[in-house]
């Protein structure tokens, strides 16, 4: 199967500052067209009409988490058509085993390099689906 | 020609010097939030909000480069996650801790806060 382009992502992060920087970072330097939500019922109601490559998610965020989410975003989207990364300061061994679990490409911790931001997702996406075709997929 | 890198050098250094100069207010509603969850120990939604609010500082200050508010925000977190898991309230000791990580955290944010006034100041002398 031919590696589709990423080039739509969708992000959701609570924290106002951090979800600016990441933006500016994924739009600028690496020429995303990025949908940046502040939580889950405002990515629910965008997924849709966006219909992103790939889901960009914060896992500590109030009232609904990164995974919780993911979840609610995966009775819309398979994994298939839109796999999913979090980024996270909370990466300890259990958390790590969870996300896992979850189906989840890749962690990117926090905090985070903004200037190699871009670069971290491609490489993620790039070995996703070499890893993807070559077990058949 | 600007490059790609240079436009997002310059929007992430505006960035920062918005997050440096909302400092002493964001520590200050911290603070606020410590008071009220102070005269309520056991309230869990208040100390869920205070506790993500410090999350969410320490996380945006290491991104900033503000490592000393970051770690000052963690050392806040650490003893608030004390709280979290203990539901009996928590010892007067670990209260007394709360209180001395919020004084540290705010300041450090006066300090940064401080000198990045300082070197505005010279920026604008010069």
């Amino acid at each position: 199967m031919a590696q589709p382009t990423l080039s739509r992502i969708l992000y959701v992060e609570d924290d106002a500052d951090i979800r600016e920087i990441v933006r500016m970072s994924l739009e600028m330097l690496g020429q995303f067209q990025v949908a940046a939500c502040d939580s889950c019922a405002d990515a629910l109601s965008l997924i849709h009409e966006f219909s992103p490559d790939l889901l960009l998610l914060d896992v500590m965020m109030p009232d609904v988490d990164g995974p919780a989410t993911l979840r609610a975003l995966r009775e819309r989207v398979s994994a298939e058509s839109a796999p999913a990364i979090f980024i996270t300061a909370k990466v300890e061994a259990s958390d790590m085993l969870r996300y896992r679990d979850m189906g989840v490409l890749d962690v990117i911790v926090k905090p985070f390099d903004p200037m190699v931001l871009s670069g971290r997702i491609e490489q993620i996406w790039q070995r996703h689906w070499s890893s993807f075709n070559d077990n058949g997929g | 020609m600007i490059t790609a890198d240079e436009q997002f050098a310059q929007e992430f250094a505006k960035l920062s010097a918005t997050f440096v100069a909302q400092l002493p207010r964001q520590v200050q509603a911290l603070s606020n939030d410590l008071v009220a969850w102070l005269s309520a120990p056991r309230d869990a939604a208040l100390l869920d909000r205070l506790s993500h609010r410090v999350h969410q500082l320490r996380g945006a200050g290491s991104t900033f480069g503000c490592c000393g508010i970051s770690d000052a925000a963690r050392a806040l977190e650490q003893y608030l996650a004390e709280f979290r898991s203990d539901a009996t309230g928590g010892s007067a000791s670990t209260m007394d801790e709360v209180k001395a990580a919020m004084e540290a955290l705010r300041d450090e944010a006066n300090r940064i806060y401080g000198e990045s006034a300082q070197g505005g100041q010279r920026g604008t002398q010069n």
